[in-house]
This record gives structure tokens, sequence and C-alpha cells, in this order.
């Protein structure tokens, strides 16, 4: 099928685009709502949209069309289960089925439904109900290159664990798990993630030049932040080995 | 000189209904370790001339020093009941066996000590306690014999140290039964006061003509009760003995001339108290101390005493040895004691019957309830490990509790089960094998192969999986045995490091050996780094480090100044609606917080108001006495910190979706931050939150513990700075003993540490007063040595931890003595300098 794939950036849409590509679908598009200019995070129910500025990046790395829109107004309803027409976020194109990197939220999931059903598409969503843990090791080994770029949960630290990427994190998230009951894909929003490289990734790479952590609410328990990019650029992968000792903090 | 063998003790054990668990509980220096010997003496462990001299439960070195007892002690003891005292035993007893197995536990007077009487009385149905006749009833009698009447403990009493009211004050023989009267009905009012004689135990109080109440003296060895002169004079007046022992107390008077008894006395009648057992006695003290011999040799051949051996030379000579060794051949101490607990203390079949539904929490049903509520050798083990005993090893211990049901044997494989245990879960819980099971016996231990219920016992190998206490069972459902409920709290504490930084590994190591060995006492290490020790008091404190530094680390430490834990509160209703957000944005909690009605935090600390209560028969309650809606009350979540603390969430929201998807993590939110409050992170008391509002994410995984558990416990935070918070501070209640002249010297020392003295009265019949007042525990340090300084060494105070006091000054104003107080809590424990604002925990919506 030719599939259109809705991007955050982050390991979940990424690991699903993979997934679509294993089971033989051909991705045609990359789609991604970005909030409005200077407006760099948003408490979002449904998108994650930290890192936007990157999401180029990423269509030029897979060589790929992008469609952006900008985030327009509030949300309509918040209830659980959608099933609203809701006007301006409907386009046809030439494609058959839609590529989402939901998990656990029904939220998400049943929007993306509600409106694929009304377009005739088919939903992909390979990692639907999977167990989380299960689902992380499989990202890993899979070569995702991924860094966290905002946490919002218990034992979650801004200033220690952004930028770490998710093999450096597994450990911790697991220990959390069991203390807490995070969810340890961050399902719940505990956290947020950037792609910088993965097997769709053609033959460039994303390379972080200039970052800043940036407190959201700065409370001793459960501080939230994120990490502002200031400057990336593409770059030619050399080997894949090198990936982790790329990145530096100013 | 042991006399009976660890086969004979086995054998007796399975004779249930002829074992008698007792402990001896008495305010300090009132005799119980010497009153104990005598009865180690009878049952043969020590040799017979040592008694009173010995104190052989004492068994530490500093114990025998100091003539203080600091650590329990157990020992098994053996005894023939003579076959004329089994009509006077009321409960079941085996048929056709005269021996008794007798448990018995010497546990420590001081205040600082109570702890271990609180698990001395766990193990024990019965309490012998004991008082100074001359001192009367003190304050630790109080404390003890209410902790006993509270976990059902039969307490039968002795009046010690008679000879000191006969040498020293010389006291009339009318005067003599006056003392004796009062601290009766001294004891009696204690009783009533925390007992109910119509419960299920029945009688409850001590009455000398049944024969529950005892006389003597410790030192000297003898003792007797209304039973022994009863029966040496019943023949006499052709009258039952247990009639005749009513007449030998109270308004019962004889005239010798007329030979007749009278209720209301009058010329030429005697009380027949004073005329038949005072009389005797006084003339036998007499005649020895003048050293009239003629007297005394006629007096011996009357009451048939004949002296043996090395004994006979102190016929020549008279005075105290000779008074000594003839009234311990008179009145043998052991031999009194000894019948009157085999008499009146329950078994541990009678006494499991109204016990079990006490020490049990699971169901009232289950195999493991029935087994000890019929004290059952063949239903599934239940055992309660009530403390941990050093052992010669050093570092390791032995476990010493009580078989409440089925057997315990060496080589079993037992669940171990920790006061965190929860059924159902793996948590606090060990499955292993008990390596050995011993019969422990005040300084030695012998190996016993098994060990039936109602009896007590120590094993091997267990002390590595419970830290103090817990529960040893066969039966995989078993709920925990109900975790002790102590007196005092550990509220004074000190830092501890080694002195050369190179040994902390030992220190660290030290600790978790002494937190094992002493019930009460509890080792912290702060955020700060720092390790904390804290006790019941200056003495238990000094105790314990002398063991860290000696005993268990065995390297030099230095200690910090002693310094006290406070509790947080509020004093109003929180002045706006709180709210917080959870991490993600997503979710709200909305909350008050407001104190608790006076009285309803002691209420929840004595168990009145528990989390475990049905909860409708709760609302009932805190409707009625505390004016609590009941549909608010209704609706508790929990209590906390430790899930019974003394404070409430409630649930006061109306018709909020998947509300109670978050309530698991709201309370483990509330627990964390009733444990380290917002001021100083010390434990709050008595606030109530009222969880108003919630709104919630519709996806269940963005509202999981790891967002909902820190927005809680912000709110809770929020809730409390809103809410006028205040600090409550530790009071002592502070007894003191002193001639006339030195109580203006203990006014003086009082006053200068914030003490009040609320009571002052003389102890009738001596030259004593007796001083009571509360005491910031923050003022108590060096209070002893002060007093003894200003009274020229004649003022001896007791403290015990009476209440929580609140500091009425605002923490928020930098000149307050809170906020300084505030302030060294935090520099302490290493926080950020100043209270934390509210915008760290309050959200804008």
């Amino acid at each position: 099928m030719r599939v259109v794939a809705l991007i955050s950036g982050g390991k979940d849409s990424t690991y699903n685009m993979i997934e679509c590509v294993r089971h033989g679908h051909e991705i045609v598009a990359l789609a991604n709502l970005h909030p409005k200019k200077d407006i760099d995070e948003l408490d979002s129910y449904m998108y994650q949209s930290v890192g936007h500025e990157i999401i180029d990046l990423i269509a030029k790395a897979m060589e790929l069309p992008l469609y952006r829109t900008e985030i327009k107004g509030d949300a309509q309803t918040t209830e659980k289960e959608y099933n609203h027409p809701v006007q301006g976020d409907e386009n046809k194109h030439a494609i058959d089925a839609v590529s989402v990197g939901a998990i656990f939220s029904e939220y998400q999931n049943n929007r993306v439904a509600n409106v694929c059903q009304r377009l005739d598409l088919k939903v992909l969503a390979y990692l639907w109900q999977r167990n989380q843990q299960e689902l992380l090791n499989e990202m890993i080994d899979s070569n995702i290159h991924a860094i966290l770029i905002k946490t919002a949960a218990l034992g979650l630290f801004p200033k220690e664990h952004l930028g770490k990427t998710l093999v450096e994190m597994r450990p911790i998230l697991i220990k959390l798990e069991g203390k807490y009951g995070i969810n340890v894909c961050g399902e719940g929003g505990e956290f947020e993630t950037l792609t910088l490289d993965c097997s769709l990734f053609k033959h460039q790479r994303i390379v972080l030049d200039e970052v800043k952590i940036i407190a959201t609410s700065s409370d001793p328990i459960a501080p939230v932040g994120y990490l502002k990019i200031e400057k990336a650029h593409l770059e030619l992968k050399q080997s894949s080995c090198m990936y982790s000792t790329l990145l530096h903090f100013h | 000189m042991v006399n009976f063998t660890v086969d004979e003790i086995r054998a007796l054990m399975d004779k249930r209904r002829n074992i008698r668990n007792m402990s001896v509980i008495a305010h300090v220096d009132h005799g119980k370790s010497t009153l104990t010997d005598s009865l180690v003496c009878k049952a043969g462990i020590i040799a017979s001339q040592k008694a009173g001299e010995m104190r052989f439960t004492d068994t530490r070195k500093d114990e025998q020093e100091r003539c203080i007892t600091i650590k329990s002690t157990a020992i098994s003891l053996y005894y023939e009941l003579p076959a004329k005292d089994f009509v006077f035993i009321k409960q079941e007893r085996e048929p056709d066996v005269t021996h008794f197995l007798i448990n018995l536990i010497d546990s420590p007077g001081h205040v600082d000590f109570s702890s271990e009487v609180t698990a001395a009385l766990r193990v024990t149905d019965g309490a012998l306690v004991v008082v100074d006749c001359v001192s009367g009833v003190c304050v630790q009698t109080e404390t003890v014999l209410r902790q006993a009447i509270a976990e059902r403990i039969k307490p039968i009493l002795f009046m010690n140290k008679m000879d000191r009211a006969l040498l020293e004050l010389q006291l009339q023989q009318e005067d003599l039964f006056q003392t004796f009267q009062r601290i009766v009905e001294n004891v009696n009012v204690i009783i009533a006061t925390y007992g109910d004689d119509n419960g299920p135990m029945g009688e409850l109080q001590v009455d000398p003509t049944k024969g529950t109440v005892g006389f003597g003296a410790g030192l000297h060895g003898w003792a007797f009760t209304l039973k022994e002169f009863a029966e040496m004079y019943s023949s006499k007046f052709k009258i039952e003995v247990d009639k005749l022992m009513k007449r030998l107390w109270g308004d019962n008077f004889f005239s010798p001339t007329e030979k007749k008894w009278s209720k209301s006395g009058g010329e030429g009648y005697k009380r027949g108290f004073c005329q038949f057992v005072l009389d005797p006695i006084f003339k036998v003290f007499r005649a020895i101390m003048d050293c009239k011999k003629d007297e005394y040799m006629a007096l011996l051949e009357k009451l048939n005493i004949k002296l043996q051996g090395d004994d006979r030379e102190k016929l020549e000579e008279g005075g105290k040895p000779l008074m000594k060794v003839v009234m311990k051949q008179w009145l043998p101490a052991g031999d009194v004691l000894l019948t009157m607990i085999a008499i009146h203390l329950p078994s541990p079949v009678v006494a499991q019957k109204y016990r079990a539904e006490l020490l049990y929490e699971g169901p009232q049903d289950d195999e493991a309830f029935l087994g000890i509520k019929s004290c059952d050798s063949s239903a599934p083990l239940m055992m309660y490990i009530s403390k941990m005993v050093p052992t010669s090893d050093k570092g390791r211990f032995y476990a010493f509790g009580r078989v409440f049901s089925g057997t315990v044997a060496t080589g079993q494989k037992a669940r171990i089960m920790g006061p965190n245990y929860v059924p159902g879960k793996k948590e606090d819980l060990y499955v292993k094998s008990i390596q050995r099971t011993i019969l422990m016996m005040g300084r030695y231990t012998e190996p016993i192969e098994d060990v039936p219920c109602g009896n007590i016992c120590g094993l091997v190998g267990v002390d590595q999986y419970l830290i103090k206490t817990g529960t040893i069972t066969t039966f995989e459902n078993a709920h925990n045995l109900r975790v002790m409920k102590f007196s005092v709290s550990p509220v004074v504490r000190v830092a501890v490091e080694p002195k050369n930084p190179a040994d902390l590994p030992k220190l660290v190591e030290g600790l978790k050996r002494l937190a094992k060995s002493d019930p009460m006492v509890q080792c912290i290490i702060e955020e700060s780094g720092e390790h904390i020790v804290a006790g019941a008091g200056e003495l238990h404190l000094e105790i314990c480090l002398k063991d860290l530094e000696e005993d268990h680390a065995c390297i030099p430490i230095k200690v910090s100044d002693p310094v006290v834990s406070y509790r947080e509160t509020v004093s109003e209703e929180s002045d706006i609606m709180c709210l917080s957000k959870s991490p993600n944005k997503h979710n709200r909690i909305f909350l008050k917080a407001r104190p608790m009605p006076d009285g309803l935090a002691e209420d929840i600390d004595k168990g009145e108001v528990t989390p475990r209560q049905e909860f409708k028969a709760r609302a009932r309650y805190l409707n009625e006495k505390y004016d609590y809606d009941v549909n608010e009350a209704r609706k508790i979540w929990c209590f906390g910190p430790e899930g019974t603390g003394p404070n409430l969430l409630m649930d006061c929201t109306k018709g909020v979706q998947y509300l109670n998807e978050i309530k698991d993590s709201c309370i483990a939110g509330f627990q964390w931050a009733t444990k380290e409050g917002v001021l100083c992170e010390e434990n709050v008391r008595g606030v109530r939150f009222d969880i108003h509002d919630v709104t919630l994410h519709a996806d269940a995984i963005h509202r999981g513990g790891g967002q909902i558990i820190p927005t809680a416990r912000r709110v809770l935070y929020a809730g409390m700075l809103t809410a006028k918070p205040r600090l409550y501070e530790p009071v002592y209640l502070c007894e003191v003993q002193c001639p006339e002249v030195a109580v203006g010297g203990i006014y003086g020392v009082l006053n200068r540490r914030r003490g009040h003295v609320f009571d002052e009265h003389q102890v009738t019949g001596t030259p004593m007063f007796i001083v009571k007042a509360y005491l910031p525990v923050n003022e108590s340090f060096g209070f002893t040595a002060d007093l003894r300084s200003n009274t020229g060494g004649q003022a001896f105070p007791q403290c015990v931890f009476d209440h929580w006091q609140v500091m009425n000054q605002d923490p928020f104003d930098d000149s307050s003595k809170i906020r300084q107080i505030v302030n060294d809590i935090r520099k302490r424990k290493g926080l950020k300098e100043g209270i934390p604002s509210l915008d760290d925990f309050y959200d804008k919506l």
C-alpha cells in the first residue's frame, strides 16, 4: 500500500514507519502538524510538538515530500471517544493508508481512525497495544538513534536526562516503571524523543550543533524541561558506531 | 545446679494447661530483678544462697554495674505445685500433672526502655506487677499496667521492699496496713480505668482476699499472700482457708479475749491483718534485730524453723543476717510466688481464647485464627517474633518470640513475614528453613528439637530476614500477627559518624545490628547523608550508642548534640483553593488542608479510629464525636504516613470520572507528603486534606503514577502552605521524687526549661514529695544532671513522652523561634535554605 506517515520526529512514529516498510508498504509522503511560530512547546493532548524544527531535516534525510500544517485553535472536544465530523483537517491524497505511532493512547488512535474512516483510508499502527518494554528493546535493536528532548515525570530530571539516548535511558526507565509505574515508552507524556538517525534515513543523518535546556517548572519533585534546538544540520552517514559521541552541549 | 533437663521441659511443653507465660513489670528500682532471682533460685538454675545478690536476669555487664535492667530476659522455670493447692486453681488444668512450666520474662523498669516491656507483654499472658510499698504506685507502674491491660494480660500484684517499711521507716502495723490498702486501691483504679471487669478476660481487679496480692521483700527472699497465713490458722479457727482469707484483710477485727470477730472493731479488737499477719512478722523482726536470743529461739521453735549447716552459726549473733535466713525459711518467696503464678495467671489455652481476636489481623474464621484461639499444636504454625537477642556470635541474633499455634521445629520450612507483608503479595516475605529452635534461659541457651504452641522460644537463622519483629507461619494464606504498639516514641535523636572516615562501612553495618537489637531504636540515613540514631530518651540513647560503639560497630564514633523530632501541622483551613497540574499538564487536582479537631489525632494514635475499621462505623464515630459530615467521613481514602498515621486524605469530589483509577497514586503522594512535610520534611500530624475536584486526561495512559504521584504531593504541600502551617513539639510527662527541702530547687530548674508543674503531693506515710510536670523534650537534655545539682542529688526524675504540643508561632516570621527551628532542621537535613515558596507547588489555572 501507499502510505502517508504521520510523524512527530519521535521514536514511535519512526519505528512504525520501519514496521510499515518491513511489512512491504511504501511510504510516499510525510505529514506533520507544527505549533505556531515562536511557541516551542504545547501541552497537546494529541501531538508531540517538541523538536518540530527538525521535521524538515527528517523529511530531507528520508528524501520524501513533507506536508505541514500549523496547529490552529483548541481541541474541540477532549472526550476519549471521538466521532465528530471535524472540518478543516481533511485532504485527499493518492494514498491507501496512514502510519500512526500510537501505542496506548486511545485518544490519539480514535481520532486518527475516525478521520481515516471518513476518508476511506487504512490505519497502520503496528505499535498499538504492544508491550512497552518489548517495544523499547525492539526500537533499540533496530538502530533507531533517538534522544530525550522533553521530560515530565517523577524521577526524570531535565538536567540529567535530556539528550540521553534510548540505550542510556533504558535501565533508568525500567527502574522507574517498577517504582512509580511510569510508561517506559513515554506514552503517558513522561518524556518525548527525537530521532537523529534510523535505517530509513537514506544517506544523511541529523547532527545537533547548538541546544539549550529550558526548564518550564523547577518544582523539585517532578521538574519539567525540554531541549530547545537552536541549530542543526544534516551530515553524510559515515559509520554506524559513531552516533552516540556526536552530541555537544553548550 | 540446673535441676531440670531440657527433655523434662519439652515433655511439659505439651501440657499446655499447665504452662504460665508471664512477665515481671514495675517502675524502675522497685526490685523486679531481685525478686525474679528468688524465683530463679527456686527453680534451681543458680545456687539458693546467691539469690537476692545476683540479678540473674541482668545478663549484660553494664546492667550489673548500673544495677538497672536494660534488656528483658526470659527464663523457663519448672515448679511442682503442692497437691493441697490444686483446689485453688479455678481454670482448666491437665489431669494428673503436678508440674508447671513457667516462662518468665524480667523487663526493665526505666521508662526509656518501655519498648522492651511491650515486647515482653506480647509473648506473655500474665504479669506480676511489682510495687515498692514505700514509694507506692509510680508513673511507670501506671504505664506498664495500662499496656498490660491493653494487650489483655492478666495482672497480679506484689508489694515489695517490706523490709524497708519495717526497718527504715519503722511503720506501725496499722500504718503499714493503710499503705498496703492504698496501693491496692491505686492499682485497681488504674485497672478499672483501662480495663473492664465484664470484658472477655473476666475479673481483673487485684484483691488480697483472693490471693492475687503478695507481700514481701525480694532482697531478703521472703514473701507471703493471705493464703499462707490463712492455712496456718485454718485448723485453729476451724474456718476454711478461702473464708479465713477474707477475715485477714480490710475491716475485720478480732478480739483475742472474747474470741470473736467484728466488722466495726472497738475496745480490745484488733484488725485481722495486723493481728494474725503483721504481728508475727513484727515479733520475729524485733526479736532478731534487737538480738534477744531467748525470744527468737522460742519463736523459731514455735514456727517450726530449723536452720541447717552454716546458717546455725548465725543463730548466735542475731541481727540482719539471721533475720534473712529465718524469714527465707519461714516464708520462702520462690514457693509463694510460683504458687501465686500457677493459681492465678491464665494458661495459654485460657488466654489465647480471648487474645486471638486482638492478635490476629486476618479473618476471624481461617485456620490460623482458629489455631490460635484453641491453642492447637497440630494447627498451622503461627509464631510472633517480638524481639532480637544478640548471640555470642557478633552480628547474629536469636529471634525471640511466642508460638501461638502449631509447632515450630528445627529444620522446618516456614514463611517468614515482616511487618510490611501483605497477604497475596511477595514483599517482606521469605520462605526458608528454621535452622534451629532453642530454649532461652537467662544467660544460657539450650537447643531443643521442637516447641509446641503456648510456649516461648528462640530461633536461629531468622534474623537475616526480619528487621525487628515479624510473623512465622506454615499457613500459606496467613495474615500477620498484629504489630506491637509502643507506648513511647523515639523523639530524641543524634547524628553519628565514625572518628575515622574510613570506618564508615563498619558504622553502617553496626547501625544495622543496633536497629535489630533494640525494639524501639531507629537508625535512619538522612538525605544529607547523616546517620541518625533515634531513641526514647537520654538514657536509652546513651545505652544504644555505647552498644553501637563497643559491640556492633566496634569503632570510635563521634556523636552530635541530641536533637528532637517535631511534627508539622496546620492551624486553619487553606485560604485559597490549591491547584496543581501534572508534569504533562493534562491532569489537575484541587485541594484544601485543614486541622483536625482536638483529640482526633490522639484517637488515631490510640487506635480508636483506624484504617481497618468498618467505614460506616468509623463515619458514625467521627460524626458523633467530631461533628464530621457523615457522607464525607465515609469517603476517607487513607491514613498517613505509613498508612496508619494521624492524617487523613478525604474525597470531597462530586461525580468525577476515572477518580478511582488515580486513587492509588494520590495515596502514594499523600504517604510521601505526610512523611516528609513541606516546612522541614518532618512527619505531618493532625491534618485533614480534602480533595475538592479533579480534572483528568481522558486517556488512562496519561494519568499514571508518574504523573499523579508528584501532582498529589505538590498540591498537598500547597494545601499546607496556605493553611497557616505550624510545628508540634514533643512534651515529656516528668515525675520527680524528692524530700520536701528539694521541692524549691525542682521548680527553679523546671521554670528555666519551659516546664510547668501541674501536680505536687506528699506520698502518704513518707517524707517524700512527688512533683509532676510537663517538660518540652527539647529542654530535657541534661535535665537529670541539672536537677541533681540543684537539689543536692536528692531528686530523681522519670521522663516519659506524653503528648505533642503545638507551637503557636508563625514559621514565615523570620524572627520567630519556630522559624529558627525550621531553619536548623533544614540545615541539618541538607535541604535548601528557607521554607519552599508556594509558587513551587501551586499552579495557575
